[in-house]
């Protein structure tokens, strides 16, 4: 695996090099590369994820190098296996970064990219988030060598309120993993509901790996509830979503969800989540110029659709491309000084890196599942432009 | 020279060796991984500490390891509640006052039912970890931002591999060294006395839960110790930190160095914690490797690691 990984890499710039002419070729051999590091699940719970990330980042780099590197640039990457761990993300961040590839991107887990943070001062690294949600990202942990190029869990909330406002159902309940995820999700659209004008009957909180979600929805059905909440990811939402078309629940009222109906889910359980709704951080739909370029290119190679961890790992993987342009350097400090108010190209369209807590200003989604013919996919129903899907700055973030 | 005298000794010329391995080791990965490989040993010695006086096995210490961890972080976010100087000795006190507590129903339990009852209550712990979320954070765990100055040191000395190694080598020597010279004291070889026949020692007279209790707060201690020295390192801990797997390990390198020694369990950790890291460089399949080679030596050295020396020695007699 590995081998043929770094057989790629060297004969992409193999490729790129001997495309250009003999002396720009040295001229960019001169100039130093951009080695990113990337401490992701290959081992663990969160390995799947850990794959997406890859294929986000083998992309992106592929990709800048076949256009001849970045300003001249050849670009390397070097994955760390994490195993779905903090302990073990600071051990692969720390190898990664001490080696010389300083520019981490693509740790899973939100606790692997808080564990990993507290670090790059000593590692002279910085650390771009493409996958962890946990609002003290950006808020208490915030920091100067610390980004996030992908939504918060705050900004998926932040579509939640302008979606039920328009939205007939009244009294509302929640289904939500019973950890910090869940429940911070949960009080989350508590507030939304209330500022709507709208009631939450009932809060249910199954653990974590849950198989058998009946008494969970038979309390659900008898709330006679006209919406509900879901906050499950994974196993759990496939699960959750099998049972609730089966008991009944899916088709007596409305059930929309955070990361609910995100690719794995459609692809586990696809026809039983047709009709319901849900936050979506990105879809191959997205009609944006770059997107179409992207997803187009997407296709040729991997033969099907990017998914939102794939894309925010690619816009993540140009915010580091751009830094490196802006600052006209590799090192990692000045990378992170340029990539301050830096207003870049992603599908997402132009986004910008927010200079105040370091959250990429971009644009959320709310869809539906729905069945075209014999496919089964998802639709746009709202896109929440930039500026609205994107909370003010955490007062609790003070960058140092 | 007297037992006491040679532990005295050896534990001298093991702190020595500290400052001489930290010079040697330039600082990076290499050092960096040898100061989180001695905050492991003192885990492992913990747990072979337990393993050793009250003959107990533990699918728990990561618990205690986990629970001084949190306490110390929470104590260094609250520093107007407390001073870090006495945060951090209190969350090793706290945690070897309730191992007593427990010890004292615990100790009583033998076997498969001890080591089953330890994971129970280490999962339990997981999940107070995972659930807590105002006082933990939850699944996203506990930033700790450290106070400019511990005990008259800079923080910055705490957080560099330079200064962690020597600190964690120096804690885990003096450690090691406590739980030898108890080994050999009065008390210790009562204890000794217990896990080899309760009955009889109960029959001449002893009380034989509160000294098994005491080891039992004491290996907490220890393993708290560890936890509190994790946190200042990383200044961060999550439940990942409080899960069975991490007591697992714990009992693995325990048993690869062997627990018939107090240095067994140390030279064990070293072993697992380097060669692990040498291994998930090389595959995905590290987990497999790193069983074959405990079974090797547990059926080759069932002394572990540290009764390689006995052996030869024997070995040697033998031949002469």
């Amino acid at each position: 695996m590995r081998s043929r990984r770094e057989a790629i890499i060297g004969a992409t710039a193999f490729g790129a090099s001997a495309a250009g002419l003999a002396g720009a070729a040295r001229a960019q051999a001169r100039r130093e590369p951009i080695r990113v590091g990337v401490p992701t699940s290959q081992t663990g719970a969160y390995a799947v994820l850990g794959e997406e990330v890859i294929r986000g980042v083998q992309f992106a780099v592929d990709e800048a190098n076949a256009a001849g590197g970045i300003d001249g640039r050849q670009v390397e990457f070097r994955i760390g296996d994490e195993q779905s761990n903090p302990d073990a993300a600071r051990r692969a961040a720390e190898r990664l970064a001490l080696g010389g590839h300083g520019l981490l991107i693509g740790a899973i887990s939100s606790a692997s990219g808080l564990a990993i943070a507290g670090q790059l001062d000593r590692w002279n690294a910085l650390y771009v988030s493409t996958v962890n949600k946990a609002d003290r990202l950006t808020g208490e942990a915030c920091g100067r060598r610390l980004f996030r190029a992908n939504h918060s869990d705050a900004m998926d909330l932040m579509v939640v309120g302008p979606w039920l406002r328009g939205r007939p159902e009244r009294k509302w309940g929640i289904c939500a993993a019973d950890y910090v995820w869940g429940r911070d999700s949960a009080a989350g659209f508590t507030r939304a509901a209330q500022e709507t004008g709208k009631e939450v009957a009932l809060s249910v909180f199954p653990p974590l790996g849950t198989r058998d979600y009946a008494p969970y929805i038979s309390q659900l059905k008898a709330a006679g509830l006209q919406g509900v909440w879901v906050v499950l990811s994974g196993g759990d939402a496939i699960n959750f979503a099998k049972q609730a078309r089966q008991f009944g629940l899916a088709a007596e009222l409305t059930i929309v969800g955070h990361a609910y109906i995100v690719p794995t889910t459609l692809r586990a359980a696809g026809e039983d989540v047709v009709g319901s709704y849900g936050v979506i951080n990105y879809d191959a739909s997205l009609d944006t110029p770059q997107n179409r370029r992207f997803v187009e290119a997407w296709r040729r190679r991997f033969n099907q659709d990017p998914g939102e961890y794939e894309a925010e790992t690619y816009t993540g993987m140009r915010l580091i491309f751009e830094g490196v342009r802006k600052a006209g350097s590799t090192d990692a400090d000045k990378v992170a000084q340029a990539m301050n108010g830096l207003e870049f190209e992603s599908p997402f369209g132009m986004v910008r890196m927010r200079a105040e807590d370091h959250q990429l200003v971009m644009p959320n989604l709310m869809g539906r599942v729905v069945r075209d013919g014999g496919r089964v996919h998802r639709a746009i129903e709202m896109t929440v432009p930039a500026a609205e899907a994107t909370p003010p700055p955490s007062a609790a973030c003070r960058m140092g | 020279m007297s037992g006491a005298g040679r532990i005295a000794a050896g534990a001298l010329a093991a702190a020595a060796a500290g400052p001489a391995i930290a010079a040697l080791v330039p600082p990076g990965v290499l050092l960096s991984l040898l100061a989180q490989a001695c905050i492991y040993a003192i885990l492992a010695l913990s747990v072979g500490v337990l393993a050793r006086q009250n003959g107990m096995v533990s699918f728990g210490h990561a618990a205690m390891f986990g629970a001084g961890a949190y306490l110390a972080g929470i104590g260094l976010g609250a520093p107007g509640l407390l001073p870090a100087e006495a945060a951090l000795p209190l969350a090793v006190l706290a945690v070897a006052a309730v191992c007593f507590g427990l010890g004292l129903i615990v100790v009583r339990v033998h076997g498969i039912a001890f080591a089953m009852l330890t994971l129970a209550l280490g999962q339990a712990c997981f999940e107070a970890a995972n659930k807590a979320r105002g006082v933990t954070g939850g699944a996203d765990g506990l930033t700790v931002a450290l106070p400019r100055e511990i005990f008259g040191l800079p923080a910055a000395t705490f957080q560099r591999a330079e200064g962690m190694f020597l600190i964690a080598w120096l804690a885990m020597v003096a450690l090691a060294a406590l739980a030898a010279l108890l080994a050999r004291s009065r008390f210790g070889l009562l204890t000794e006395a217990i896990r080899e026949n309760e009955e009889r020692a109960r029959f001449l007279g002893y009380g034989t839960v509160l000294p098994r209790a005491a080891v039992f707060a004491l290996s907490g201690g220890i393993a708290a110790a560890g936890g509190v020295l994790y946190v200042l390192y990383n200044g961060f801990v999550s439940p990942e930190t409080v899960h069975w797997s991490v007591s697992g390990s714990a009992l693995i390198m325990a048993l690869l160095g062997g627990t018939r020694t107090v240095w067994g369990p140390l030279a064990g950790a070293a072993v697992y914690f380097l060669l692990r890291e040498q291994l998930v460089e090389v595959t995905e399949r590290w987990l497999g490797l790193l069983g074959i080679l405990l079974v090797l030596v547990m059926v080759f050295l069932p002394d572990g690691l540290s009764g390689l020396p006995r052996r030869l020695r024997r070995r040697h007699g033998a031949e002469a």
